[in-house]
């Protein structure tokens, strides 16, 4: 490992003594080459070959799904048919789920948004070990498997989980969160929380001191300081934080498959039984690009907003 | 960015100064309410976090359990012995600590070279190589896996180890180029030009100086890579099943089949390579070498 990257290295160094700033360098395209081709190999030919395949392109690599799925529509114009849309647009039940997964998706980020801003700005302004344990408590999710944090959160807030035997406990009836919609946004929550958490306290953190010293000289109140200068300045932090929240729970599986309710639930569940047990790849893969497309939307928010900053800092 | 001279001090005792000063000027009522909230809050976290993991450990070591009992009826040892006596489940741990090693380092292998290029090389389509990267996180993992398929069945990857390594790597391959990426850019240039000023030949700059700078953000980028290969079930499970099961993908069928006790015994197997990367990586993870991977440059 150590060997190739020297080698590599020194190659890509020998460039840069020729000129200071080189404009194109064939050397550090040639590096970055490996990860781009096994992303366009196994990441965007498959795509590539979904979206074929959602318009009903039914030969070459696709054969196999195509004869091994069940209602599988084939091509009618050149350009291919949109039999498989039409037939998961159709479906009540897919837009229910649409709708669930939204929501699900646009209420995990906003929570887990205000934990994480709530955490960076006590972290930044107050500080000592409190705080320190604090955001080091929200951290932990991200060393936990997220099979295990679902089945625990399950078990949790199930009807005989710890939330209800508590409430029991005091003769009240507690409520049962297990394989509800609320346990799927807790499960989102609990585990997007660690990079948001990261994220945004080290924008606060990157901060300097004379800034808030200087607000506070004029008289500033804390939350003045953190709503006019600490949040407007870590904005790109914020935007990143939340496009990979929202990316991340739109798409998610495992979550909502644990502790989500049978009917209704996200679409990466539905997208997988569609798969897996009803054997309909073509509507399953129209699924996916649906997910796909909002995702690309949040996803184009992220890229405009790293863009905007480096163009602001004189880096573009 | 000038980021790894930031980052050192620790922060704590600094922003503690100008404290004194504001709590004058705030009336008693609203401090208490402020801690009172804090203290809430803080309450709140340790249940939300903390409260499931504790409560899914205690299954492990519990006989039985009756509903509204806080408490499990007995304590018993006997439900780790019927995981470590299982064959399947022993195999799926072996697999599971062979296969994770094995894709970080290709990841490595792969992704460290363009890592390096990302940070200090200006190149046709740099940006849109990054963005790209980054783009295979955007498409939902199953709906990818379900139109992996076909290609794996075409190149005879199913049901292979090969097959179950690219998918893992996958997973790997944003973590691997943007975290070190950052981490090499951070590495000062007039550092490395004093030194080969003085005499040094470019790989031993490479080695005395960028690669020994850079290695916090590198070794934050394994232990992610190693997470997200170790966590990955779907796509394990849709190439590897019948003949391979990981950890994670024997955790579906736990679930399923086992009672309660068994599956949190497992979790617990499940989490100790996590929680020892934790305790390696801890300081550097909190210290910001994750946060600053993640900013497009």
């Amino acid at each position: 490992m150590t060997v190739s990257t020297a080698r590599r290295s020194r190659s890509g160094t020998k460039s840069l003594g020729v000129r200071r700033t080189p404009r194109l360098s064939v050397a550090g395209f040639l590096m970055a080459l490996p990860p781009i081709v096994l992303v366009l190999l196994f990441v965007g030919l498959p795509v590539i070959l979904a979206l074929g395949f959602s318009l009903g392109f039914t030969g070459g690599l696709n054969t196999v799904v195509s004869l091994v799925g069940q209602q599988v529509h084939k091509a009618t114009d050149w350009w291919g048919t949109l039999a498989a849309w039409a037939d998961v647009f159709g479906d009540t039940q897919f837009l229910t789920n649409l709708a669930v997964t939204v929501v699900v998706t646009v209420v995990s980020a906003v929570v887990v948004l205000g934990m994480s801003i709530g955490i960076g700005l006590y972290l930044r302004m107050r500080g000592g070990w409190f705080a320190t344990m604090l955001s080091g408590l929200a951290v932990v999710p991200l060393f936990i498997p997220v099979v295990i944090a679902s089945w625990a959160i399950l078990t949790f807030y199930a009807g005989d989980g710890f939330i209800r035997s508590v409430f029991a406990s005091v003769g009240l009836v507690g409520p049962t969160w297990g394989y509800t919609v609320v346990a799927i946004v807790i499960g989102s929550v609990w585990t997007s929380l660690p990079f948001a958490v990261l994220m945004i306290s080290s924008g606060f953190q990157s901060i300097p001191d004379a800034m808030i010293e200087a607000a506070q000289d004029a008289g500033a109140s804390r939350a003045r300081i953190a709503f006019s200068i600490l949040i407007p300045m870590s904005s790109v932090p914020i935007v990143i934080a939340s496009t990979f929240t929202a990316i991340g729970v739109i798409g998610s599986f495992t979550v909502p498959y644990f502790t989500g309710p049978n009917a209704p639930t996200m679409l990466g569940v539905m997208l997988t039984s569609y798969f897996t047990a009803f054997n309909r790849p073509q509507q399953s893969i129209v699924m996916a690009f649906t997910i796909f497309i909002v995702a690309a939307a949040i996803g184009a928010f992220y890229v405009w907003a790293n863009f905007r900053s480096a163009k602001e800092q004189g880096r573009a | 960015m000038s980021a790894v001279t930031d980052r050192t001090p620790p922060p704590a005792v600094e922003y503690d100064r100008p404290e004194p000063q504001l709590e004058e000027r705030s009336p008693l009522v609203s401090r208490i309410a402020g801690r009172a909230l804090i203290v809430l809050f803080s309450a709140f976290m340790i249940l939300f976090i903390l409260g499931p993991l504790a409560w899914l450990a205690v299954h492990a070591f519990a006989t039985s359990w009756t509903f509204p009992n806080l408490w499990p009826n007995g304590w018993t040892l006997h439900w780790f012995g019927t995981v470590f006596s299982d064959p399947g489940l022993g195999a799926a741990v072996q697999n599971s600590l062979v296969i994770s090693p094995i894709v970080v380092l290709c990841s490595a292998v792969i992704c460290l070279p363009a890592a390096y290029a990302f940070a200090r090389h200006e190149f046709f389509a740099r940006r849109t190589f990054l963005v790209g990267l980054f783009a295979t996180n955007a498409f939902p993992k199953m709906g990818l896996f379900a139109t992996l398929a076909s290609l794996f069945y075409a190149l005879n990857l199913m049901n292979t180890v090969v097959g179950i390594v690219i998918v893992q790597l996958l997973g790997t391959i944003v973590f691997m180029t943007w975290i070190p990426a950052a981490a090499f850019s951070a590495v000062p240039r007039s550092l490395e030009e004093a030194a080969r000023d003085a005499g040094a030949s470019k790989l031993r700059v490479f080695f005395r100086i960028t690669l020994p700078m850079a290695l916090p953000g590198i070794l934050v980028a394994i232990v992610m890579s190693f997470l997200a290969s170790f966590d990955e079930a779907q796509g394990t499970y849709l190439v590897g099943a019948p003949d391979y099961f990981t950890m994670p993908t024997e955790m579906y069928t736990l679930v399923l089949n086992y009672p309660k006790q068994v599956a949190a015994v497992f979790s617990i197997l499940l989490s100790i390579p996590s929680v020892v990367l934790l305790l390696v990586a801890r300081k550097h993870i909190m210290g910001g070498q994750l946060a600053e991977g993640f900013q497009i440059r």
